[in-house]
């Protein structure tokens, strides 16, 4: 993960005219909503993902109740799951009023009923729960959300296990495989191909994955002493120089 | 009262240099406008009832108490001159003092029936019904047309100052250009939230909502925000500053609206207002956008009005909750609550005082619930008075589970800001509104709160997630090491589960945060850095644990005391030596003890609001101090130098 939030701001693959559109106050246009959509469709097939641009489309949702489109909804929140622990699951939800109950749709909503689904699933994501995470997406019950949604979304698998690999990744150093394939729904030469493109190792003995040392899983016990710096002391020095 | 289809600076497009804020926010929303319902009376009894009218006009008029008759006379000349000192009198204790006085229960008269007293003078009038409704509001009980009056005013309001050819001569204390945004945004709010109680409403009502189009509408508010800054050219100007552009340079980027001060900070508080507003929608990170260029600090010669000042914070500090960046929301709240620590001794008596320590002690409360979520030392002070302001809670907090969670949820509904829909019930669809009034008549939940009720759950379900960390946590601080097995023992809980909990630990002790370095980038950017001072990581089975600890601070106390000492050695030094005759010294110890004290508060003044100007007002006053001390005395120490 970046150290810095730039590129969840501007991601670098973001476009002009959507950098346009998200900076600018032509966001509230709603002529611009289906230029949003496309982009927002990119991402799903691409395997990028824009936030920000995102939050946008929601915005115009919010404002003009007329635009609103349950499958768009879902793609959002569904991109928006695999940035846990990153908080842009609940900024999108945060977007989503109440509809009114007259809204004119020519089609059931779906969302109402996948809306608990997905906060439940992100739940897991974001406490870590990545076993009972499988076991729930898997499960026959959300065989629509599978069928109908996730599966456009180009790497959604991948995505998840990405999440998963930035908590392992922070927390520990070595990892039975056991574990490791439980967080991942991997298994058998699956599991250690995907270690194996990871980087990192399996020892086949003990077989026990080593997780290579980062800034996160590298601890020392430190005694943070203040440091003193020359704003701090600018009245004081003033001060002698004013009299000197 | 005057009123037009649309609202004129939305609907204004022969002015060349409107052309483009028309288009970039447009009329979205607005296009099915209908006339506000006010009755006009037919054309043969109109004879009869302007008579009537006028006579009950007269008898109304002669009702005003003549002080206040004389009050609003001088008002009105001391705007016509545009003098700003008697309008700020004026402004901030007459119409207090005479609202204490003759209005406190009831209405100001009405804007009619003063007119003759200022030559019905449109604009004053404007202005006159702007300080009119909001007493409407602060006191008594808005009713429908109260409602939409204050709205058309606004927008009467900003349609001159926006609309107008070229930027209009009016000057206004820079206090009073806060409130008209202010009152806007929350008149707005209020409007919203009531909009969205569909029980109760009188037929009236329902007509007049059905058919109010955009008063009100979300867009129409954001219109006027986004114009003003705009056309004052705010964020240029802002930028500019701070590349140190020469005055003459930045005359030239900001034009003819943003040099006058009247635009320029009715540009800057659009800015915050617009903060309020995403905020209220529930769009935290447009909400720290639009503040992009804000330096959010107490240099700024825009923190001179400290009610802004204090929302500015409040807001964004409650953005960076909303983004789980708890420790920026506590530096924020922090620095803020600092801030108002510091000037309440010179702004008890200020009208806004009590605004103020409200919004303080809200965020206390959110400085309270972001400490137990992100335990920090950064100022034990602030955090020992929400320690007792919320005692209750903070007990219920420490003892963790279902009761910390109650506890949360008290906080955050306490100090939450006022969330609205954006979108009004259907009331413009006689037959599903009576749908909805019958449905919400069963239903117990005012629809109000969903908003608010959503934002919470949010809130909630990240607390949650975060409830066993205490208990991990004073476990894990026994040990360098510990077997995953046997914690999971002593916890008495699965040891997968634990596992899995101390991913999702480890994963909440970092967060995005603002680090030195990162002042002039805006503040939705970050740094991912550590937060908790414990630290662990799991080889296999086997959990290792390392704490952080803080060594000893001793700098502020040194430089605190440092500058403590210089000062007692001024003030000593320019005190007048003891002994000479009687008379003389009663003289010169008035002057001087006069002089001083109000030398050391306006010093005090000026390190908490702008220094440069005023600073060297500072050392005038002093050198003015000790030149009446000197005077009568022949000794005098280190006055010379000043």
């Amino acid at each position: 993960m970046d150290s810095t939030a730039t590129s969840w701001i501007t991601p670098p693959a973001r476009p002009e005219l959507i950098e346009n559109l998200v900076s600018g106050v032509d966001r509230y246009n709603p002529n611009n909503v289906s230029i949003l959509e496309d982009y927002l469709y990119h991402q799903i097939r691409n395997e990028e993902y824009d936030c920000l641009a995102n939050l946008a489309i929601l915005k115009l949702y919010q404002f003009n109740p007329e635009l609103y489109n349950p499958d768009v909804v879902i793609n959002i929140l569904i991109k928006a799951l695999t940035a846990a622990p990153s908080p842009d699951f609940n900024l999108c939800v945060a977007l989503l009023d109440e509809r009114p109950i007259n809204a004119p749709l020519e089609e059931p909503d779906p969302l109402p009923a996948l809306l608990p689904v997905l906060r439940n699933l992100h739940d897991h994501l974001f406490r870590c729960r990545f076993p009972a995470f499988w076991d729930i997406y898997r499960s026959d019950e959300l065989e629509a959300l599978r069928d109908n949604y996730t599966v456009e979304v180009v790497g959604f698998d991948n995505a998840v296990r990405e999440v998963v690999v930035r908590a392992v990744k922070a927390a520990f150093t070595r990892i039975s495989t056991a574990r490791l394939g439980s967080y991942l729904a991997l298994s058998g030469d699956d599991l250690s191909g995907y270690v194996a493109k990871l980087g990192w190792t399996i020892d086949s003995v003990t077989s026990v994955v080593d997780v290579p040392p980062n800034p996160d899983n590298q601890i020392e016990a430190t005694v943070v002493q203040e440091s003193i710096k020359l704003p701090q002391l600018a009245k004081v020095i003033s001060h002698s120089a004013l009299k000197a | 009262m005057s009123h037009q289809g649309v609202p004129l600076w939305a609907a204004d497009a022969d002015l060349d240099d409107d052309v483009e804020l028309n288009l970039v926010i447009g009329n979205y929303g607005q296009n099915n406008f209908e006339d506000a319902p006010i009755q006009h009376p037919h054309l043969d009894e109109a004879a009869m009832i302007a008579i009537q009218q006028h006579m009950a006009q007269q008898a109304a008029f002669s009702q005003i108490p003549d002080v206040v008759k004389a009050f609003i006379v001088r008002f009105y000349q001391a705007v016509l001159e545009n003098n700003l000192d008697e309008i700020t009198v004026a402004y901030e204790s007459g119409w207090n003092k005479y609202t204490e006085k003759f209005y406190a229960r009831t209405e100001w008269p009405e804007a009619e029936i003063i007119a003759p007293l200022v030559n019905d003078d449109p604009i004053f009038l404007i202005l006159y019904r702007e300080l009119y409704y909001r007493h409407v509001y602060s006191r008594l009980q808005p009713n429908i047309d109260d409602r939409f009056h204050s709205y058309e005013n606004s927008c009467e309001l900003f349609n001159y100052l926006l609309n107008s050819d070229g930027p209009v001569k009016l000057e206004l204390p820079e206090q009073w250009l806060w409130d008209i945004i202010d009152e806007f945004i929350y008149q707005y709010q209020v409007f919203c939230s009531w909009r969205s109680k569909v029980k109760n409403k009188t037929e009236d009502e329902l007509v007049m909502l059905g058919e109010g189009g955009p008063v009100w509408s979300s867009y129409s508010v954001l219109n006027v925000l986004y114009s003003l800054m705009q056309k004052s050219k705010i964020n240029e100007y802002i930028v500019a500053q701070r590349e140190g552009k020469s005055p003459e340079e930045i005359a030239e980027i900001v034009g003819e609206y943003g040099q006058r001060p009247l635009y320029r900070m009715l540009g800057y508080f659009s800015i915050i207002g617009l903060l309020r507003v995403h905020v209220l929608l529930g769009d935290f990170t447009l909400a720290l956008k639009v503040m992009e260029n804000v330096e959010l600090n107490q240099k700024s010669p825009f923190s001179r009005v400290t009610a802004c000042h204090v929302t500015a914070y409040y807001y964004v500090g409650f953005c960076y909750i909303m983004l789980k960046r708890y420790p920026d929301a506590i530096r924020t709240f922090v620095t803020i609550l600092n801030f108002i620590m510091r000037m309440r001794q010179y702004h008890t008596r200020s009208y806004q005082y009590d605004q103020i320590s409200k919004t303080a002690d809200r965020m206390y409360a959110l400085f309270a619930l972001c400490n137990a979520l992100s335990p920090t030392r950064l100022d034990d002070n602030i955090a020992n008075i929400a320690k007792e302001r919320f005692s209750e809670q903070y007990a219920k907090i420490s003892r963790g589970g279902q009761e910390a969670l109650s506890a949360f949820e008290e906080l955050f509904i306490y100090a939450c800001p006022k969330f609205i829909t954006a979108n009004p019930p259907p009331y413009d669809d006689p037959s599903t509104i009576s749908i909805v009034v019958n449905s919400a008549s069963s239903a117990d939940a005012p629809s109000g709160l969903d908003a608010t009720q959503r934002h919470l759950a949010l809130f909630l379900a990240d607390v949650a997630a975060q409830l066993p960390v205490p208990t991990l946590r004073s476990f894990l601080k026994l040990y360098t090491s510990l077997d995953a097995k046997k914690l999971a023992n002593f916890l008495d809980v699965d040891e997968e589960e634990m596992v899995q909990e101390m991913m999702a630990m480890k994963q909440a002790s970092k967060s995005l945060s603002r680090v030195p370095g990162m002042e002039n980038t805006g503040l939705l950017d970050g740094r991912w850095t550590t937060t908790s001072d414990l630290n662990f990581v799991i080889d296999e089975n086997m959990v290792h644990i390392a704490e952080s600890t803080v060594g000893r601070r001793y700098a502020g106390w040194f430089i605190k005391n440092t500058e403590r000492a210089q000062k007692i050695f001024d003030d000593l030094k320019h005190m007048p030596l003891p002994g000479p005759p009687a008379s003389l010294a009663n003289t010169a110890s008035q002057s001087s003890g006069g002089a001083n004290p109000r030398a050391a508060a306006s010093a005090i003044a000026a390190s908490v609001s702008a220094p440069g100007g005023s600073v060297r007002e500072t050392t005038d006053a002093q050198g003015q101090g000790q030149k009446t001390s000197a005077a009568p005395r022949k000794v005098a120490w280190g006055g010379v130098r000043a």
